[in-house]
Parts: C-alpha cells; sequence; structure tokens
C-alpha cells in the first residue's frame, strides 16, 4: 500500500457531536454500512460513492489497521460514474434521424437517449475516483484532498449518511470561531465589517482608512460614507 | 444562502484581510511569526498573487512567476486599496518548509507541497504517519495564524493602530 500523498489541494471540515471512536470497531462498522458498491455490471446506475480503504479499493473489508494514518484515521472514499459516451448519442441520432427523412422532437430525443442508456451502459467501465481525507478525532477535523464542489458535496453527505454527523466546511467565520478568542472577540467577528482601504494618496498625505457597511464590492469607488463635515475638513487640509 | 457557504459568502472578506496582512507582516516584520504557544513560524509570499477585483465589474488581477510582491502592478494594486484573494504561501517551522496557495475567501489550499519525508522513514507506513502529521501542522499553523490576525483585527482601536500603518505601508 502506497503512503499517503504529500501535495494536492486539500479542504478542511469540522463537526460538531460525538463521533465514534476510529480506534474501536463501531467506527469500521459504520463505514462498512455505507461502503462502495460496483456498478461495473449495473445497466442503469450511473454513479456510485461508499467507502473502502486505502488497503482495499473494492470495498469488501475494513479491518482497523487499514485505517491506520498515525496521528490520523486515514479514510477512502471510492466514486465510480457511467457516462454514457455524447458521440454514441449523436451517431444513434443522426442514424434515426436520417431513416426517418427528419429531425426528432425533443420527446423522441429523450427517448432514445433513455433506450440507448438502458442498452449500452451496462457495456460502459466506469471511471474510478479514489479521493482520501484524514480525520482527527479528538480535533473534530477532516482534511479531505479534494477541492471539486461535486466531491466536496459527495463527501459531506456520505460523512453525513454514516455518522449522522453534518460537516461545516473551514471558512473564515467558521475558522474564527473555533479559534482561541474570547467572547466578545468572537462576537466582533460575526459583525465584522470590511476595511475600506481608500486610494486618496495626493499631496504626500496618508490614505485615510474607514470601515464600511457593505461589501466593496456593492459600495462606491470612493468613499462616500465621510460625513459631509469630514470631507470638507478633508477637502481642505 | 447555504450553510456550508455561508461564512464564506458573509466573512470572506476576512480571509482576504488577513492574506493582505500576512503581506504586511511580512514586509514590515520580517515574517517571524510567534503563534500561541510559543510557536515560531515564518511565513513568506511567493510567486503567485491574486488581488480580489474591487468591484463585480472589474477584473480579477493575478500576477505569477517570479517575485510578484515586488512588482509594478502588486504595488499600485495595494496603493488602491486592493486586498489579495490568493497567494502562494512558503511556510517553515525548524526544518520544514510547506508551499501552498490560499484561497483567502473560502480558506481553501490548494497546490499544497509538503516537506520531505523525514530520514528515519523506512517503510509506506512511516511515510504516511509522517505526511499525516505534517498535513494537520500545515493546517495548524494557517489557522494560528489567522488565529493572530484576528486578535489584532478585532481590537476595538484596530482602526486608528494597526489598519492605519497597514495603510502607510499600502501606501508606500
Amino acid at each position: 500500500m502506497a503512503a499517503i500523498r504529500r501535495s494536492g489541494g486539500v479542504v478542511a471540515f469540522h463537526w460538531q457531536g460525538k463521533l465514534r471512536d476510529p480506534a474501536h470497531e463501531a467506527f469500521a462498522e459504520a463505514l462498512e454500512k455505507r461502503r462502495f458498491r460496483t456498478i461495473e455490471n449495473a445497466a442503469s446506475e450511473e454513479v456510485s460513492i461508499g467507502w473502502v480503504t486505502p488497503r482495499d479499493p473494492t470495498g469488501d473489508s475494513f479491518a482497523l489497521e487499514d485505517l491506520d494514518g498515525g496521528t490520523g484515521t486515514w479514510l477512502r472514499v471510492r466514486i465510480d460514474k457511467k457516462v454514457l459516451p455524447k458521440k454514441w448519442l449523436q451517431i444513434h441520432r443522426d442514424a434515426a434521424e436520417k431513416a426517418r427523412g427528419k429531425k426528432l422532437s425533443a420527446r423522441e430525443r429523450r427517448e432514445l437517449k433513455d433506450d440507448l442508456t438502458e442498452k449500452l451502459l451496462p457495456r460502459v467501465l466506469p471511471t474510478i475516483n479514489l479521493v482520501d481525507a484524514l480525520l482527527f478525532h479528538e480535533r473534530r477535523l477532516v482534511m479531505l484532498f479534494s477541492t471539486s464542489k461535486s466531491v466536496v458535496e459527495a463527501f459531506g453527505k456520505l460523512f453525513f449518511e454514516s455518522f449522522s454527523l453534518p460537516l461545516e466546511r473551514g471558512n473564515p467565520l467558521r475558522c474564527g470561531l473555533l479559534a482561541d478568542l474570547s467572547a466578545d472577540e468572537k462576537h466582533n467577528l460575526e459583525g465584522a465589517e470590511p476595511v475600506r482601504w481608500t486610494d486618496h494618496v495626493e499631496g504626500g498625505r496618508h490614505p485615510r482608512l474607514r470601515p464600511v457597511q457593505h461589501e466593496p464590492q456593492h459600495a462606491e469607488q470612493f468613499p462616500q460614507q465621510y460625513q459631509d463635515g469630514e470631507q470638507q475638513q478633508e477637502a481642505g487640509a | 444562502m447555504n450553510r456550508a457557504t455561508q461564512g464564506s459568502e458573509t466573512h470572506g472578506f476576512l480571509g482576504e484581510e488577513f492574506l493582505t496582512w500576512v503581506w504586511f507582516r511580512w514586509e514590515t516584520d520580517g515574517g517571524e511569526f510567534t503563534l500561541s504557544g510559543g510557536r515560531v513560524v515564518g511565513v513568506a509570499l511567493d510567486d503567485f498573487l491574486a488581488f480580489a477585483a474591487p468591484s463585480e465589474d472589474e477584473t480579477e488581477q493575478t500576477l505569477r512567476r517570479g517575485l510578484p510582491t515586488r512588482a509594478a502592478p502588486a504595488r499600485t494594486a495595494l496603493r488602491q486599496g486592493q486586498r489579495l484573494k490568493r497567494a502562494r504561501l512558503l511556510i517553515a517551522e525548524g526544518s520544514r518548509q510547506w508551499s501552498a496557495t490560499l484561497d483567502a475567501p473560502t480558506m481553501t489550499l490548494n497546490g499544497v507541497k509538503l516537506p520531505e519525508d523525514a530520514e528515519e522513514c523506512e517503510s509506506e507506513q512511516d511515510r504516511t504517519a509522517d505526511r499525516t502529521g505534517n498535513w494537520l501542522q500545515l493546517h495548524e499553523i494557517v489557522q494560528a495564524l489567522y488565529a493572530r490576525f484576528l486578535k489584532e483585527r478585532l481590537r476595538p482601536d484596530y482602526l486608528e493602530t494597526i489598519a492605519e500603518q497597514q495603510a502607510r505601508w499600502m501606501a508606500s
């Protein structure tokens, strides 16, 4: 078994509540309940997502030692996807239209696609995506080694289905609330407004700073929030 | 608003202010940060910077390769009060060095490179344990650095003190 990766993108998640201890069998059992199931021969299923282990990509075994990632627990999700090749669809559509001598209606195109999906999907081999994550139980932290939106969403859903705990993705607010800040600081964090770094350096003056009430994207380019008196005072300075 | 994206949408600006603050501190204080617990790390901006678009209609400015922090367009962007949205960071602690691109509004790390595996790693299991530790350390360093920024940013006198210093640096 190869070692865990040492490069790439990573998304951090946190959870609240009690998660089963990864050192106990109950944790592996929870993974096993949502294990990966193959769609290699499936006729209709286009996507399959489930847990496997770094040692066994089939999802058939969940030995605790296979999840050992040192200070963390090494999780692996397998995402298989069957996609009907678009060119096949186009070829069949062109043939059908040629045979009929006219374009297919939207309903006929949909029916053709459904029919082809049923016939061809069992013959299509799925693409396989193995995505790793490291879980740090005491820190209530999971680091997912993918920044793809669809993978991030699929992982969050699978985690919830397995442990009944929603994952919260790290962001400037969440990270701040988890940081070692006082209650006052956290209160101020929630109500924080962007600092506007104004662009007034003419005449050797230092730029002035003003907090703004809205995101800069929605604010005017120049500091309209100055009080009239202040503006006049500055203009005269 | 989707709960997953809520903090990025409402407080994404804080991530951008954080990244700009790292640049400010790096240039004015030398890039050595003492974090909680006495941990000392060195942080520098590397070869990739992206400034947040000043408004929805304007173009996001990206600078790559060389020393973008010294490039004239970067200094101009600072003088115009623009914030960094993404930047490649070099982070060092002792003999270990990480590099990663921080997407500030989401606090996502892209293109991470961990330190070289420790010499004493003899098996794949050893390497996994070593790398796991390095992934966690990187996360904790970024979080601690962000917490340090917030300690300054959330001070009641922030605008009159540190923000004023930063403004002078941005205008320089």
